[in-house]
């Protein structure tokens, strides 16, 4: 797919106040900023999972040897220490949530923004008052051979259609880009939400659900493909499919912020992202949203909701790179941020990340 | 577009700025420290920070490289970064 290079076609920068001045894109400038206030840390909540699947984050590198502490109070008092350092928004992930629903209830009551990544298998409680970001790795054959599951997916879908709380999250792995169309119009026919989220190696994995430049091109043309079929239930853009599908992983587009890549403590994620394991440690040197994620392969959803919304300050070239970035945040909130509703993306044409010198087609 | 390029005048004008932009209700101009930190005692984080720099670079016409927020601690800070690009830009 050809990409417009921004750089080589308007080289003269824009003021920001000319950016923002189109009414369409002065109220989504103002929609989005309204949450910058949001800082996020996220916690390992279990050692435990009910799934066991190829390829996951948690069962590699130290963290999943990490001491299970399932103490209430221990929590409860972790979060208010947490509020009382400015953390506003929690993600909770590892192994897997579900299985301690009392420690979600009490995240919830310190602190009431964040969200959960489940596998969906349990549900969780709707006291919870969190998004619930549900990982689907592909049909249900897929899911069998893969997490070991059977009907996956429908229970999934049993669980949480009609749930408020619930964005289901499709992986691409390099084996499922074709069975997408089939599991988005079950979601669709359900009327779930759905966003996208790409593989990225752990550290030292090579299997067959790694990446190549043609999946990554196929990937990206099924997320736009679907993008145009589903617009109700699909949240994403098409900068969002250029920014996680490109030759170069979020590292190398945007530099990461997350402590593990960044030694600057001054300010944003490096100042005040943690990681916490299940025995409530966290060490800076490891810190990042997807730890054991081999960086240069990573193009982790979670990770670019904040690795590129962070990069504002690289995407006022142009109206139409500043467009994409304002649909890319809309859709970040729209994915993380119980009611915050998405809006009609402004930018339909792919453009390229800013300071790519590539032109033209990425693989 | 700020009246006055002299040190008392871009101190003015940032805190008009961040006033404006963050939408602050409890300080004024005058009750603003300019030594206050931002980030510490106002609590403005890093996207504030880029929205702050970006309009600055509308209002002085001035280059405010991405590496350089950091260094904006503080109103006086920010100021004397202006004021130094000024004198070098302009």
């Amino acid at each position: 797919m050809a990409i417009k290079n921004e750089a080589a076609v308007k080289p003269l920068k824009p003021r920001f106040s000319d950016l923002i001045a189109p009414p369409e894109v002065k109220e989504r400038w103002e929609k989005v900023r309204k949450y910058f206030f949001l800082r996020e840390s996220t916690y390992d909540m279990s050692n435990r999972c009910n799934l066991r699947c190829d390829g996951c984050y948690y069962y590699e590198g130290e963290k999943q040897f990490a001491a299970e502490n399932g103490e209430i109070q221990a929590w409860r008092e972790l979060m208010q220490s947490e509020a009382a350092r400015g953390i506003t928004y929690v993600v909770l992930a590892g192994a897997e949530p579900s299985l301690v629903p009392e420690l979600l209830d009490v995240c919830y009551q310190e602190i009431p923004l964040g969200s959960i990544a489940t596998n969906g298998f349990k549900k969780i409680p709707e006291s919870v008052g969190y998004k619930i970001h549900i990982s689907v790795w592909g049909n249900d054959e897929t899911s069998l051979r893969v997490r070991k599951a059977k009907n996956l997916l429908k229970k999934q879908i049993e669980n949480y259609k009609n749930d408020a709380r619930a964005i289901f999250v499709y992986t691409f792995t390099r084996e499922n880009i074709d069975e997408v169309h089939e599991v988005a119009g079950m979601l669709a026919a359900e009327n779930c939400k759905l966003t996208f989220n790409v593989f990225s190696s752990p550290v030292g994995y090579n299997g067959s659900l790694r990446h190549t430049d043609e999946s990554l091109e196929r990937t990206r043309q099924a997320m736009i493909d679907l993008l145009k079929l589903y617009p109700q239930n699909v949240l994403f853009s098409v900068y969002n499919a250029v920014a996680h599908t490109h030759q170069s992983g979020l590292h190398d587009l945007y530099t990461c912020s997350y402590p593990r890549q960044n030694s600057s403590q001054d300010i944003g994620l490096g100042r005040s992202f943690r990681q916490y394991r299940t025995d409530l440690s966290w060490d800076r040197s490891v810190a990042c949203c997807v730890p054991d994620t081999d960086c240069a392969d990573c193009r982790h959803y979670a990770a670019g909701s904040a690795v590129v919304t962070a990069r504002i300050y690289r995407h006022v070239n142009s109206l139409s790179i500043f467009k994409s970035w304002l649909d890319y945040v809309d859709t970040y909130l729209a994915v993380w941020v119980m009611g915050y509703e998405k809006g009609k993306n402004l930018c339909a044409e792919p453009v390229s990340p800013p300071e790519v010198k590539k032109v033209g087609n990425i693989s | 577009m700020p009246e006055a390029h002299d040190i008392k005048g871009i101190i003015k004008h940032v805190i008009e700025v961040i006033i404006d932009e963050l939408k602050l209700e409890e300080v004024t101009v005058d009750t603003f420290s300019p030594d206050m930190d931002l980030i510490d005692e106002l609590g403005i984080d890093s996207m504030d920070l880029a929205t702050i720099a970006l309009v600055l670079q509308d209002e002085y016409k001035i280059v405010i490289d991405e590496d350089d927020y950091p260094k904006m601690k503080t109103v006086r800070l920010i100021a004397e970064y202006v004021e130094g690009k000024l004198s070098t830009e302009n």
